[in-house]
């Protein structure tokens, strides 16, 4: 619970980092005036505008404003849909949720036991097809395997919807196509650390137990290859984010990413500002969530505060 | 004398690889006897590990036991399958590692590890097991068993970590516990309460002990017979009176000159020069030759054979006590 506290203190200068810097990429974007307002509309016109947004007043006002509304939640209203942009970032949320893990069901079910099986048949032919795929898997753009997916399976052969939401079809090709791309780095990882693992004295003592070599490799071994790889997985989290943005993109998945590209494309900066921030702050959950689970793994760790 | 209830004979290991093969053991034989505790010995890289881990049917990939028989009360280790060489690891043969620092699993309590090798080989439930595990930790002298067995290893010391491992490797009675330098990663205090602590339990269990070790102060305090290792090969064997008080091959001698004297200062290994050569570079001849002080041209040509010259004691050298005057003749019966 300490663990937690100090945590989450240590998250708070992280956060006002992240705001100063939304703050600035905002206002370097350009003048949110012109992009508001219709060409036509008059010099007093915009001079209004501006004085009403407080963007006449000295910078560091204009932060201070700022910050006095982050910390309220408020990162003013999407000119867009005319709402508060935090909710509607929020709203998005629990789609990007169920497709991120989704996307680590899948990756876990495919890199866990291809790593596995790649380590114990190291430099044999089956060995050689695992490691080929995931350098395959990690060259192949999200974009592209998302398109080549949809070509075949919705619209060659027509299991799965072409894209949208709404039931678990809809799930799918999603899920496969950002699963892979991370099952790809996930088998590298699981591999290498399983080799690692399986030199290990303690494995040799479990195998002079008598265990059978499937309690070996699933017991004692692969409890202590996860240990480094989840900590590498969690690190990972901003590319699985930047991944969403693209596959939702792909399949109109109603999540945070494509709202965050549409938004982007549309130049509506409370949205930006909003999701950016939303996603640092999830960025640094997983980090902590990381941190737990690695705790939970290690058991060497807790005792060592 | 009884049946032998490990009988080696012949043992050879290689390793292939893209470079070539090498043999780290190359025609082992000895037996070990219940209730006997069998001193393996010898200098880093003379193939007692791989001599050990092939009776467990270890050996690490790519390395394999290509000859010879080990035979456990008549049965033929090597030619077992899988599954039935499995049903023996850790219940009628046990094993303790050099490192109680890495042998344990860190990441599973005491308990878990003691307790799946337990349920694994005996009917036993849950509770039972644990009874079991409790009662293996206090025979090896651990206080507090039922804490002990929640707790992770790197909680516990080095020499409590050894306690455990001794714990876990006897808890299903071995018929034969083998002990691959059980003591040396410890310090000498505790060194000497673990070797006490095997020699009570192999009395009371009636346990035949391989003890590996290059420590020949061990050997004198706990060791019945003593096999000598050098290049893969048993060098010299006899009881462990018969090789403190008549060694008689070169090597043994030097590795008894080695030994440190309470009395005087630490002697390094001085009284031999150089080191065990490589499997992939072994010489012709008797392998120990290019370390003998007392080497002839026979030495180092013609591989000397096994041969017992006392009962019970054998050696790997053509010398005798006359010593070199025999072998010129020798020499002149080949040249
Ligand atoms: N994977 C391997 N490939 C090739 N040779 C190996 C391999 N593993 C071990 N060997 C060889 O086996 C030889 C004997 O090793 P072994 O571990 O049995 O020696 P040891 O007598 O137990 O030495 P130590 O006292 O250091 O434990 C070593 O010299 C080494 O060259
Ligand atoms: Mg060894």
């Amino acid at each position: 619970m300490r663990f937690f506290l100090t945590s989450v203190i240590k998250i708070i200068p992280v956060l006002f980092i992240i705001s100063f810097i939304v703050f600035f990429l905002v206002r370097l974007t350009g003048d949110p005036v012109s992009l508001m307002l219709p060409e036509t509309a008059t010099d007093q016109q915009r001079e209004d505008l501006r004085n009403s947004m407080g963007l006449n007043d000295p910078v560091y006002i204009q932060y201070l404003n700022y910050m006095a509304d982050v910390v309220r939640g408020n990162f003013g209203d999407s000119y867009k849909y005319n709402e508060p942009a935090l909710e509607i970032v929020l709203e998005r949320l629990p789609a990007s949720f169920t497709l991120a893990i989704s996307s680590m069901v899948v990756a876990t079910l495919i890199a866990v036991p291809a790593g596995i099986y790649s380590a114990i048949k190291r430099n044999t032919f089956i060995d050689v097809v695992i490691t080929g795929s995931s350098v395959l898997g990690k060259a192949m753009p999200n974009f592209w395997l998302g398109i080549m997916l949809i070509l075949l399976f919705a619209v060659h052969i027509s299991i799965f919807p072409v894209s949208g939401s709404g039931t678990i079809m809809h799930l799918v090709l999603p899920s496969i196509t950002l699963g892979t791309a991370i099952a790809a780095e996930m088998t590298r990882l699981i591999r290498s650390s399983m080799l690692e693992v399986l030199g290990a004295e303690y494995i040799r003592t479990a195998r002079s137990k008598g265990l059978l070599e499937t309690v070996v490799v699933n017991k004692h071994a692969l409890r202590n290859a996860l240990i480094p790889v989840v900590t590498i997985m969690a690190l990972q989290t901003a590319t699985l984010i930047g991944g969403t943005l693209i596959t939702e993109t792909v399949f109109s998945w109603p999540g945070m990413g494509q709202l965050l590209v549409q938004a982007v494309n549309a130049r509506d900066m409370a949205i930006v500002q909003a999701a950016t921030f939303i996603i640092a702050i999830l960025v640094i959950l997983s980090n902590l969530m990381a941190d737990l689970t690695y705790r939970y793994l290690d058991p060497r760790i807790k005792y060592d505060d | 004398m009884s049946e032998p209830l490990l009988e080696i004979e012949d043992l050879r290991v290689r390793f292939r690889s893209d470079e070539g093969v090498v043999s780290p053991v190359n025609g082992v034989s000895f037996q070990v006897h219940e209730g006997e505790t069998v001193a393996v010995v010898g200098e880093s890289g003379s193939g007692k590990s791989m001599t050990s881990l092939s009776i467990l049917g270890l050996v690490p990939a790519p390395g394999e036991v290509y000859d010879g028989s080990i035979r456990l009360q008549g049965e033929d280790l090597t030619k077992m399958k899988r599954s039935q060489m499995r049903k023996l690891r850790g219940n009628e043969i046990s094993m303790i590692f050099q490192e109680p620092m890495t042998s344990l699993n860190p990441v599973f309590t005491i308990g878990n590890q003691m307790i799946e090798v337990i349920r694994l080989h005996q009917k036993l439930d849950k509770t039972e097991s644990i009874q079991q595990a409790v009662t293996m930790l206090d025979l090896v002298g651990i206080p507090e068993p039922e804490r002990v067995l929640k707790q992770f290893p790197h909680q516990l010391s080095g020499g409590m970590r050894q306690r455990v491992m001794i714990a876990m490797a006897l808890s299903c009675n071995p018929k034969l516990l083998i002990a691959d330098e059980p003591t040396t990663a410890l310090d000498v205090t505790i060194q000497a309460q673990i070797l006490n602590l095997m020699k009570e339990l192999k009395d009371e269990l009636n346990t035949g002990v391989i003890l590996i070790t290059h420590d020949l102060g061990v050997v004198a305090e706990v060791a019945d017979r003593v096999v000598v290792m050098y290049g893969g090969e048993v060098v010299e064997e006899a009881t462990v009176d018969e090789i403190f008080n008549h060694p008689v091959h070169p090597y043994t001698k030097g590795l008894l000159a080695s030994v440190p004297k309470m009395t005087g200062p630490v002697e390094e290994l001085g009284a031999i020069k150089g080191s065990v050569p490589t499997p992939s570079e072994m010489p012709t001849g008797c392998k120990f030759h290019p370390r003998c002080p007392i080497a002839t041209d026979l030495c180092k040509q013609v591989h000397p054979q096994l041969e017992e010259t006392t009962p019970q004691h054998f050696k790997r050298c053509f010398h005798t006590e006359g010593g070199v005057k025999h072998d010129e003749h020798e020499r002149s019966t080949i040249s």
